[in-house]
């Protein structure tokens, strides 16, 4: 009895298998280059990430001297004393920027992009037009969005010191935005602008959906301005805003669209203590003084931090999101 | 209560509405205003001398302008070569990966095969792996093919072809795989009723009805790839970026071209200005549709 709905999945199993043999075709190309790319490589950095591989083993690649969880451990005691190896001190203040350029960035992004969505679902003259103006930072490549930003923040001839020092005279003497705890907002700001785009665009496409009949069911039950939004645009939205958010943290928490615009933001990839992101850290250790065993090691740190973050915002925000 | 009183009286309840609409519509335009200002700057300061640019007193709009700033700055970045690398690098990923992203995205949405699950799932996971994790072994492994096989996977445009490809196709699966499931299936069947081959009904039929998704994850992969600046400066690639970084890298010691620069972020933008703006209805539509379904 028990063997027979075994043997009769196996054979489904086999028959489902080579009626589907053409997809296997298809999948074998992309298959190929995620295994080049991506599984091999990642599996290499786990191992890696045990072996002394610097600039004297470079060559011996794989076979380089064993050395365990030297890394990791040189990297928590970095991160809890802030003592340790001093090629790799930085690495706590690196993750601290990152966490709180990710923060303003990514609320920044959103608020904003929510404000210009809900303005642009409106009808007005020349809706076409704005709709279509609002997408020209995201055309800017990030390493020409630095470029450009320093044309603003330049403290002499830059249009942010023109605006609010000799137009609008908010403050007493030209600031210097690339020196200093400024350089935090003279990078947030850029980014914040070459995402709003993105942002924009998903908010406005969910806000699309959103069936204008509830609003009048809404009027007649004597919800205002905010009700309706609050109970009616906002459960529409909720999704987009919850993976724009998602994938939004992550770029900005390890991708390389900060680490381009911060590279030609500032000429230099060494950003001082107040832009020292995680990214620009890791990169700068590992290829930069061939810190490369290290290097997997923090890259295998980071990626447990994002896999946390994915796991815990979808544990909070998926029961809100299929109950509604 | 009374003070709304009072406000009827003074302004009819359609003539209220009439206001905050049209505070509304200036609140958009000057909220579009500002994020266009940069990109408006960036054009000025192209047509602007060097000096100007970094002097507080100079006049915003310049006396004299300098196109020359352009030639100049082709000459002084050597943008010749850097361009044609860019577009070999860039257009050989678009082609291939949009083509490889198409057929698995084709396959995710038509058919249950077994492994299907753990594959989207694994499409998806790619997008969690930091872009350092992955590259500090590829890195390696492409010098230690150099030095040991010959091939040039560093130095050259292949390596950063290869990288590329594998990078953005998973994003490019996903966005597709959306644009599959909405094709109907019958007219498939219907091509293969009359003696197509699997394949046959693949690029005669579904292809060409998916093209407008296929365009937009082609304009997204080349939007990407041409931004490319870290994995293209450390295999050695001379792509755009890479070159842009090594002049302003190069000279920050010294005095910055301000106006090269300029004028370089400007010739850099166009190509992709001009590509994104003939085919934006069909990118932004294709982009959002899976989005919103899913």
């Amino acid at each position: 009895m028990t063997t027979i709905p075994m043997k009769r999945k196996s054979t489904s199993f086999l028959n489902k298998f080579r009626r589907n043999r053409i997809a296997y075709v298809f999948i074998a190309p992309a298959v190929l280059f995620m295994l080049l790319v991506h599984i091999i490589p990642t599996i290499q950095a786990f191992y890696m990430s045990f072996l002394d591989l610097n600039t004297r083993t470079l060559l011996e690649y794989l076979r380089a001297p064993f050395v365990g969880l030297a890394h990791y451990k040189n990297i928590i005691i970095g991160l809890t004393t802030g003592t340790g190896d001093a090629l790799i001190k930085g690495l706590g203040q690196a993750l601290t920027n990152s966490l709180w350029f990710t923060f303003w960035v990514q609320g920044g992004t959103l608020l904003i992009s929510l404000v210009l969505a809900l303005l642009l679902n409106r009808n007005f003259k020349g809706r076409g037009v704005a709709r279509t103006l609002v997408l020209l930072p995201w055309v800017v490549p990030t390493f020409a969005v630095g470029i450009i930003f320093q044309f603003i923040w330049l403290q002499q001839g830059g249009l942010a010191n023109r605006i609010f020092y000799d137009w609008l005279h908010l403050v007493d003497h030209p600031i210097s935005w690339l020196i200093g705890p400024n350089t935090r907002a003279a990078l947030i700001i850029p980014a914040i602008w070459n995402g709003l785009p993105f942002s924009t665009i998903m908010l406005l496409s969910a806000l699309q959906i959103v069936p204008l009949d509830l609003f009048e069911a809404a009027a007649i039950d004597g919800a205002n301005a905010w009700h309706k939004f609050r109970y009616i645009t906002f459960n529409y939205l909720k999704p987009v805003i919850f993976t724009t958010t998602m994938f939004g943290v992550i770029f900005n928490f390890f991708g390389f669209g900060p680490y381009n615009i911060a590279v030609s933001l500032f000429s230099s990839d060494n950003l001082g203590k107040y832009n020292n992101l995680l990214t620009i850290a890791i990169v700068r250790q590992t290829f930069n003084n061939q810190l490369f065993g290290y290097g997997a090691a923090a890259s295998v740190l980071v990626m447990i931090v994002a896999l946390i973050f994915v796991g815990l915002w979808y544990l909070s925000f998926r029961s809100a999101l299929t109950s509604e | 209560m009374k003070t709304s009183d009072k406000k009827r009286s003074f302004l009819s309840r359609k003539a209220q509405l009439r206001i905050s609409n049209g505070l509304l519509t200036t609140l958009t335009w000057v909220l579009i205003a500002i994020i266009m200002i940069p990109i408006l700057f960036m054009l000025l300061n192209s047509f602007r001398s060097r000096t100007d640019i970094t002097s507080a007193t100079a006049p915003l709009f310049p006396q004299i302008w300098h196109p020359e700033n352009y030639t100049n700055m082709w000459k002084a970045f050597k943008f010749g070569p850097l361009f044609l690398n860019s577009m070999i690098v860039v257009g050989s990923t678009t082609v291939i990966a949009t083509l490889i992203a198409s057929m698995a995205g084709f396959a995710l949405a038509r058919f249950r095969f077994p492994g299907a699950d753990v594959y989207s799932l694994a499409v998806s996971g790619t997008q969690l792996i930091p872009g350092t994790l992955f590259f500090i072994p590829l890195y390696l492994t492409f010098l230690w093919i150099k030095n040991n096989l010959g091939i040039p996977l560093v130095g050259d445009n292949l390596g950063a072809i290869v990288l590329y490809i594998g990078f953005y196709t998973p994003i490019s699966i996903w966005i597709l795989r959306g644009f599959f499931a909405s094709i109907p299936v019958d007219l498939e069947e219907q091509a293969m009723v009359d003696g197509s081959t699997r394949f046959g009904a693949f690029f005669k039929i579904s292809l060409p009805l998916a093209m407008p998704g296929i365009v937009s994850t082609a304009i997204y992969i080349f939007m990407t790839a041409w931004n490319e600046l870290f994995f293209g400066y450390t295999l050695g690639v001379k792509t755009v970026p890479v070159g842009i970084r090594a002049f302003i890298q190069g000279a920050a010691g010294t005095q910055l071209r301000y106006d090269y620069m300029a004028a370089a972020a400007v010739v850099v933008t166009i190509p992709i200005t001009i590509m994104f703006f003939a085919l934006q209805k069909q990118f932004i539509s294709g982009l959002t549709a899976g989005a919103v379904k899913s």
